[in-house]
């Protein structure tokens, strides 16, 4: 059992390293390694407890989808499918927002939202530049659908991760409840979006003649890397299909397409293993440490039995909690720490109460992954987009992404209330 | 950041392609080296590659075009002779002047690639500028003869 001075010094080492996250003042990396260290130094729980709590199916899932994704994007396949698409949209602006945004919402679906934002991006700017056009209007549907398809699968968005790696639902188990209410999301907010931007978008004929005539063909740099990594990734998105079938964890199955691809692509190691999002990794791994010394102590399960006090009990409240909390939280908040700390919560809720938690993962992931879209500052993705605009000259300021941004999160989280309500509440 | 940067690389490699470029983009490490010898400034860049591959460029007190190296020994030898060079150099009352008129040749030289590149030159007109040329360069040897030799380590690559 643990004293009050541990119960102290636990949550005041998390509260502090939280805010400091919170705060974005320092690195988020830096502070979460520096306070899950300091709950070893206080004795809070011991170096063995602490590797345990990491949980390596979501990080064996992180790595291994990143080694992919390094690999096929030196292919060039994002650049070529880009151009083919302009070029289909005959280069006309709303339809090529459009297609961008559709093949954005299913390449988040499959891939990690910042990924997909980062291989897009670049691409549609050059498009924007060639049809000489402001690129916000191109961008700022594409991030919103980035972490809207993000949400219906396993693997597109990191919530969804660790909440599959924590609770054993599988790959399948995510796209059949949440990928409806995402479609449904999506049409909904490619509506909204050619209400705000579909009169803006207007190109002069000269300028989308510089599109028809770009050349697809120029973008592949390697057409044989290009058939590899297309192989495999097939591959490993069928193995997520059938991981549970198969009795593989998610991990095994990105770790052995990310292995399989760094065989067969014959590139060094080291050049793909270099661009491995570590700092991202070890955040994961320092919050993992963190969360679960609060685990150890008994807060969260402390937390727990007020959060039932406060919804009696009741599914369909508790749910609308987690959902609505989530959400808002999400839009203001880094949702990877919020998730973190949610998953020992919502199962500490099942362990104390009767009512079937399964709904409440949905809800997290929904609120979790659809509140990012709520300010500019809600996911990794519309910062990098906002970062990538000022690089260009041009500037997507926190309140005028929140006039589109919020309101749309606001619709997608209510559509996600009646989804919830009706399939399960 | 890295990502960003990535991310910047690609709207220009797409771009560049486009022109019809073959682009080979390659990690490596870039670093900045600076002297001050007496306040005055000799600093370079170099980059190294994984493969072993140097490229040195001075970029002052003027800029010396980039070369490329294969072994960190050259890199290390043409700096050291070129800080010596201008530990000599310095202490000559005509610095300042050497360092001007490097900078208003390497201005001419730019002003030439604008006229050529923006403009339909006579061909009496460059034979003008090809005979001046000469006489600078014989200029340039009559002056050296005349001149005591002052770094002795190492032949001149160029005179």
């Amino acid at each position: 059992m643990f004293g009050n001075t541990q119960l102290i010094v636990a949550i005041a080492i998390f509260t502090l390293t939280y805010v400091i996250i919170v705060s974005e003042k320092v690195n988020r990396t830096a502070i979460a390694i520096f306070g899950a260290v300091l709950m070893l130094i206080f004795n809070i729980e011991m170096q063995e407890e602490a590797i345990m709590h990491v949980d390596f199916n979501t990080i064996g899932l992180l790595v291994g989808m990143m080694i992919i994704v390094n690999i096929l994007k030196r292919t060039g396949i994002f650049e070529y499918v880009a151009i083919k698409a302009a070029k289909a949209a005959k280069g006309d602006p709303w339809k090529i927002v459009l297609i961008f945004s559709i093949l954005t919402g299913v390449s988040s679906a499959f891939l990690d939202n910042v990924t997909t934002i980062l291989l897009v991006v670049p691409v549609t700017i050059v498009i924007a530049n060639a049809l000489k056009l402001n690129p916000i209007p191109f961008l700022v549907p594409e991030v919103l659908i980035a972490n809207i398809g993000g949400t219906a699968t396993l693997i597109g968005d990191p919530p969804n991760i660790m909440i599959g790696s924590a609770t054993g639902l599988g790959f399948n188990d995510f796209i059949v409840n949440l990928g409806p209410v995402v479609i449904v999301i999506t049409g909904i907010t490619m509506v909204i979006l050619k209400m705000v931007y579909g009169k803006t978008l207007v190109a002069d004929e000269l300028n989308k003649r510089q599109i028809l005539s770009m050349n697809e063909q120029l973008a592949i740099k390697d057409k044989t890397l290009l058939i590899k990594s297309l192989i495999v990734l097939g591959i490993t998105i069928i193995g997520f299909m059938s991981h549970q079938s198969l009795g593989y964890e998610s991990a095994t199955i990105a770790l052995f397409g990310a292995g399989l691809l760094l065989l067969l692509s014959k590139l060094d190691p080291e050049d793909i293993l270099m661009e491995i999002e570590w700092p991202t990794i070890f955040f994961f791994m320092a919050l993992f440490i963190l969360v679960g010394a609060l685990e150890d102590v008994g807060v969260i399960h402390f937390l727990a039995e007020k959060m039932l006090d406060l919804t009696h009990g009741d599914l369909f409240f508790t749910a609308m909690l987690i959902l609505w909390v989530s959400a808002i939280a999400s839009a203001f908040l880094d949702n990877i720490p919020f998730v973190a700390t949610m998953i020992p919560l919502i199962t500490s809720i099942g362990d104390l109460s009767s009512i079937s938690i399964t709904p409440l993962w949905w809800a997290l992931a929904l609120g979790a992954c659809l509140g990012g879209n709520g300010t500019l500052v809600g996911a990794s993705a519309n910062v990098i987009v906002s970062g990538m605009l000022e690089k260009q000259g041009y500037k997507l300021s926190f309140v005028e992404y929140m006039k589109i941004g919020f309101p749309i999160m606001l619709v997608s989280v209510a559509v996600s209330t009646v989804y919830l309500w009706v399939r399960y509440l | 950041m890295s990502r960003l940067l990535d991310a910047e690389l690609t709207i220009q490699t797409m771009k560049l392609r486009q022109m019809g470029a073959k682009i080979k983009t390659i990690n490596s490490k870039m670093c900045y080296v600076k002297f001050d010898i007496s306040g005055f400034e000799v600093s370079y860049v170099y980059n190294i590659n994984k493969n072993g591959n140097y490229f040195l460029e001075r970029i002052k007190p003027y800029p010396l075009a980039i070369k490329e190296f294969y072994d960190e020994e050259q890199v290390i030898e043409i700096i050291k002779v070129d800080l010596e060079q201008f530990k000599n150099a310095i202490k000559s009352h005509n610095i300042q002047s050497f360092i001007d008129i490097n900078r208003r040749l390497h201005q001419s030289i730019q002003k030439f690639e604008d006229l050529f590149l923006y403009y339909n030159v006579p061909l009496e007109e460059c034979d003008k500028i090809i005979s001046l040329l000469d006489a600078l360069d014989q200029e340039l040897k009559d002056t050296k003869n005349s001149s005591n030799r002052i770094y002795t380590k190492k032949e001149p690559d160029n005179l």
